[in-house]
């Protein structure tokens, strides 16, 4: 479980005046559900990079823990996230041609020639535990609603401090996002997860711990989405 | 690392792909690849068949043909020599062995080939793989893969082989010794004395005693009176030295020293005979088909540089479409590196794939055509990969495995966060 303080972080690109984010200060603290909400192109996904270091903030602190990640290398950064990051993607990015389990036990992989003793264990327990039996069909065959939730277990395989979620239900009907917005829910108290959830979605955004809003790259008051 | 299922996994998914590029380097290959192999085949095998034929002298005409004639024994009307440039031959003191050498007859579709007792020995540098040289008319050695036994009857018809035509009923020969294979069309040739030769077609002997035929024309006699004529003239002696022989069509000369052959052959160039190194011939012939096989490599280096160019642009294309995969893998924890070495193994092993392939389908293609080379020629040419080929082939694979991290680096160099977006 991590928390993280950002520290004056602004993200500029070229061919922009102002900054994509701009965050004097921000905090989450470990163990914390947070959502984060704002209209499109306000920041979100450039913010959930910078948290996961997938992207270097133009200047500025991300301290995980007491690690400024900004700081780290991009192999370092790579490093880091592996260990300590797990990510849910909008449109799921499953490699199709492998099973299910084999689609799991693949980022555990990519970073050792052999596999952790209790893998294979543990990745069927998270797959059953989401709710998937079949562990040996291709990955392609699954409905959307499996795909992603065989996407939750991939991402809580490794035990990582952070689950990081960006618009995970957006492709989903509205019966499959329910499934997977509670299995994140469930599943990061149970394992102690830092979640942090980039979501439009009103009911999601209502079982966290908090809401964090963005406006062209700002902060600003949750208060007024309530109001 | 990158486990090697999802390896497989991508190239199953990308098979089409794969597969083109695959057949694209197999192509690419064994052009290239068959041509250097079938030249050096050629090459070798007719050198191989000229290497007895120090000097042939024949009538005025191409020397090409004299050269096809009598080293290929390609069929095909030469002009007789006179037979007194034959005793001159055999009596020359630079001469080691002029042999004669007479064709027109066939068996079977073989060639049968009149000459002597020295040419079928070389000149005493040959043995025979099984029984002896012939020392009578009516004896006959056989070429190594004439399919025909020691004893058995060989009746010559008169034409060249293929052309049909009718027995010479009066003479037949028995089989009483079989060369050493030579890789050369001799080897399906039946050689008998030059005298049987003459004596089928009445021109007599060319030994005294001898009568010299009155059916002077070799092509349109009658063999109504044959037998007793021909017994007539008897088991004589077969052989060098004779007096005053029948045309033959040419003589293969081996000289004393390399100077005589040079004098020698100068000496037969004139207005009615030929001296020829067949060598020289070969040489000749072989730098035209020389300038063939470079054109040949030129269009099969350019087919392969067309063919590395289409797999860059394919590569190229196919990595764009892939971005966002790669960019999940690196999101997911693969290091860089292993980006790279997903991309450039893919690539590589394709290649690897290809060209393998390349070089088998080369290899058998210059043999089907060798063997039906040597069907229609009798030459054979050795088809073999040689050092030279293995070097070609990992000269392709080095090239491709530079040319592989091109992919590779543009792939280890995108940013994760911009391609996640794409
Ligand atoms: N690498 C980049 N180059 C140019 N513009 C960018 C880049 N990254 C983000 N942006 C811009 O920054 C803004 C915020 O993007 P993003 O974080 O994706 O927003 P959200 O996820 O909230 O929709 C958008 O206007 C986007 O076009
Ligand atoms: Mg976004």
């Amino acid at each position: 479980m991590l928390g993280v303080v950002v520290r004056d972080v602004t993200v500029c690109v070229r061919g922009l005046a102002e900054p994509v984010i701009d965050l004097p200060s921000l905090s989450i603290a470990a163990g914390e559900k947070v959502a984060v909400t704002g209209p499109s192109g306000a920041g979100k996904t450039t913010l959930i990079n910078v948290l996961t270091g997938l992207e270097r903030p133009s200047k500025g602190q991300v301290l995980w823990s007491g690690t400024d990640i900004a700081r780290l290398s991009e192999a370092q950064r790579d490093a880091w996230r592996a260990r300590h990051v797990g990510i849910v993607f909008q449109d799921f990015h499953l490699f199709s041609g492998l099973s299910v389990r084999d689609n799991v036990l693949l980022p555990q992989q990519l970073r050792s020639f052999r596999l952790p003793p209790g893998s294979r264990e543990r990745a069927e327990s998270l797959l059953r535990r989401v709710g998937i039996e079949r562990h040996d069909q291709r990955v392609e065959t699954l409905s959307r609603g499996e795909m992603q939730r065989v996407a939750i277990a991939r991402a809580l395989q490794q035990e990582p401090g952070i689950l990081v979620a960006d618009e995970p239900t957006a492709s989903l009907d509205t019966e499959s996002a329910k499934g997977v917005i509670s299995l994140l829910i469930d599943l990061s108290a149970s394992l102690g997860t830092t979640l942090i959830v980039v979501t439009h979605d009103g009911n999601l955004a209502q079982a966290m711990d908090r809401t964090i809003c963005l406006d062209r790259g700002r902060l600003v008051m949750p208060a007024a989405r309530a109001a | 690392m990158i486990p090697f299922r999802f390896i497989l996994a991508d190239l199953r998914r990308l098979w089409v792909g794969s597969l083109v590029v695959v057949l694209l380097i197999a192509g690419a290959t064994a052009l290239g690849m068959a041509v250097n192999l079938q030249e050096r085949a050629l090459r070798l095998g007719s050198a191989r068949a000229a290497e007895r034929f120090d000097l042939v002298i024949g009538a005025a005409g191409s020397d090409t043909q004299l050269v096809l004639s009598a080293v290929f024994l390609q069929p095909s009307p030469l002009t007789l020599l006179p037979g007194s440039v034959l005793q001159a031959l055999t009596t020359d003191p630079r001469v080691a062995m002029a042999a004669p050498v007479g064709f027109g007859d066939s068996f079977d579709g073989m060639p049968v080939v009149g000459t002597t007792a020295a040419f079928v020995l070389d000149n005493g540098r040959e043995t025979l793989l099984e029984g002896r040289a012939f020392d009578a008319v009516p004896e006959a050695v056989i070429g190594a893969n004439v399919p025909l036994a020691i004893g058995d009857q060989v009746k010559p018809l008169h034409g060249l082989p293929g052309e049909g035509g009718h027995t010479h009923g009066e003479l037949s020969y028995s089989v009483v010794g079989r060369m050493r294979e030579t890789g050369t069309p001799w080897d399906r040739a039946i050689l008998v004395p030059i005298e049987g030769v003459w004596r089928i077609h009445h021109l007599g002997e060319g030994h005294e005693g001898a009568s010299v035929s009155e059916h002077a024309d070799a092509a349109d006699h009658d063999h109504e009176h044959d037998a007793d004529d021909a017994e007539a003239h008897g088991a004589g002696r077969i052989g060098p030295p004779w007096v005053n022989p029948p045309g033959i069509p040419a003589i293969i000369v081996k000289a004393k020293t390399i100077a005589d052959a040079y004098r020698l052959r100068s000496e037969y160039r004139k207005d009615t005979t030929l001296g020829v190194f067949p060598a020289e011939v070969l040489t000749r012939l072989f730098s035209t088909l020389g300038d063939v096989r470079k054109v040949l490599s030129v269009i099969a280096m350019a087919t392969q540089a067309l063919v590395a160019a289409a797999i860059v642009l394919v590569c190229v294309v196919h990595l764009a479409q892939r971005r966002r995969q790669l960019a999940a893998l690196r999101a997911l924890g693969a290091p860089r590196s292993a980006i790279f070495a997903l991309v450039w193994s893919e690539l590589l092993a394709l290649v690897a794939v290809g060209v393998a392939s390349g070089v088998a389908l080369g290899y058998v293609g210059a043999r089907v055509f060798a063997q039906w080379l040597s069907q229609a020629s009798g030459i054979v040419g050795p088809v073999m990969l040689t050092m030279q080929d293995v070097w070609l082939a990992f000269g392709l694979l080095a090239i491709a495995a530079i040319m592989a991290t091109i992919p590779g680096v543009m792939a280890y160099r995108q940013s994760t966060a911009v391609a996640l977006r794409a």
